[in-house]
């Protein structure tokens, strides 16, 4: 989880590095995801604190209930931590293996902030099951879960597509919609009992 | 990529090669017969001159470990120590990486990606002059390196009781800790034998030099 971006300056300088200009560089990230323009933010500042972030949220809030059972809560935790890093990395070599001229940092940096529609998707979820189960609540929550994907898939698209050449381009997607598709039905699946 | 080199401190200072950029080779040179300035600078060097961040250094390390061996009796949450192991993990990268390789061992290393999109490694060690001599210390040396080495270790030997044992839901954890502290460990052993190269070559053209002095004898400029 390096950061992309020291200050070169002089070496004699032993000036540790701020903590704030790094958390800054994270809320930027995530307001370019949000809001997913043609820029360059994502790919020259890399870092991987937003996805750990993003990471574990999800995973938190996809815990059952924990007076059911707190020996099931532990797998789940488990499963979702490697389902994202996991189909993360397996992107990133499919990307590279077909070419691409991105780095795999880089394409684990995107992937993860990308992570962050569905993240809000999954609050959502979690706030509107409060009202009870039924159809209508299911129908809610799906259309939430369907317009969270797609922004993710805009997102990720958006700064992932041009590293690829571009006969490959459907090639290097694909991946990312099977990735985001999983966690949105891990999303959409979720019931607290 | 800028390697600095480093002084060794426990050999004396070697002189500069006089075909680098290096401008004060002539006074490195004089210091380099000055033992007595080695002696009396020995018990400022077993000062610690950083005492917060020698004490963070080791301080997110070692509670990691600990919560990791101590989890079944402090909290019955599986879940709450596994975040709290993650946390302690990532605040120790940041911190190791950013801040106590710096001010202790003078060291660092990060990542850069250029107009080209192409992403370079760069690993670099601060030179350390006379005047900054007083910056680095021996036993601030000593305690950085002991608590990047262990740890690492710790974490693989927890890998494998974890693998052998079948305690397969703690397996993520324990990777993540591999990662993230052996990511640091093989920054700064980068840092430090980069450094190192450029004191063999040296060492190699200042015994060269020794050589031919004593057997031209006289002045030797170069």
């Amino acid at each position: 989880m390096a950061e992309a971006e020291e200050s070169p300056g002089d070496p004699g300088t032993a000036s540790p590095r701020p903590l704030m200009r790094d958390l800054k560089a994270v809320g930027k990230k995530f307001m370019h995801v949000l809001y997913p323009r043609k820029s360059n933010t994502l790919l020259r500042d890399w870092d991987l604190w937003g996805p750990l972030i993003l990471c574990v949220t999800l995973a938190l809030m996809l815990q059952r209930d924990p007076a059911d059972s707190e020996k099931d809560g532990g797998p789940h935790f488990a499963e979702v931590f490697v389902i994202v890093w996991f189909g993360a990395v397996t992107i990133t070599l499919n990307s590279k293996l077909l070419g691409g001229n991105i780095s795999f940092f880089q394409s684990l940096c995107v992937l993860g902030y990308c992570i962050l529609p569905l993240t809000v998707a999954m609050l959502i979820c979690r706030l509107v099951l409060l009202a009870g189960p039924g159809p209508v609540n299911f129908m809610v929550r799906l259309f939430v879960v369907i317009v969270m994907f797609a922004w993710s898939i805009v997102a990720s698209t958006a700064f992932l597509a041009d590293s690829q050449p571009p006969n490959r381009r459907a090639l290097a997607v694909y991946p990312v919609f099977l990735f985001y598709f999983v966690i949105s039905w891990m999303i959409l699946t979720f019931t607290p009992q | 990529m800028l390697q600095q080199v480093r002084g060794c401190r426990r050999a004396g200072r070697l002189a500069a090669p006089g075909t680098g950029s290096d401008s004060n080779g002539d006074t490195e040179d004089v210091s380099l017969f000055d033992v007595e300035e080695e002696t009396t600078n020995r018990p400022r060097k077993s000062k610690i001159r950083h005492p917060v961040a020698s004490f963070f250094h080791l301080f997110f390390r070692v509670s990691a470990v600990v919560v990791y061996l101590l989890c079944e009796f402090l909290s019955s949450s599986f879940i709450a120590c596994m975040v709290t192991i993650i946390l302690l993990l990532s605040c120790d990268f940041w911190a190791v990486k950013n801040v106590t390789g710096r001010l202790m061992v003078g060291l660092r290393w990060w990542n850069h990606i250029d107009e080209d999109g192409k992403s370079h490694w760069v690993f670099e060690s601060r030179k350390e002059s006379s005047q900054e001599k007083k910056t680095m210390s021996e036993a601030e040396s000593r305690i950085f390196w002991l608590g990047l080495i262990t740890c690492p270790v710790l974490w693989v030997i927890f890998a494998f009781s974890a693998l052998f044992s079948f305690r397969i839901k703690w397996l993520a954890v324990v990777i993540m800790g591999v990662v993230l502290q052996g990511a640091n460990l093989y920054g700064y052993i980068r840092c430090q034998v980069g450094s190192r190269k450029n004191l063999t070559s040296m060492a190699t053209s200042y015994l060269g030099k020794q050589f031919l002095r004593q057997n031209t004898g006289g002045d030797q400029t170069f």
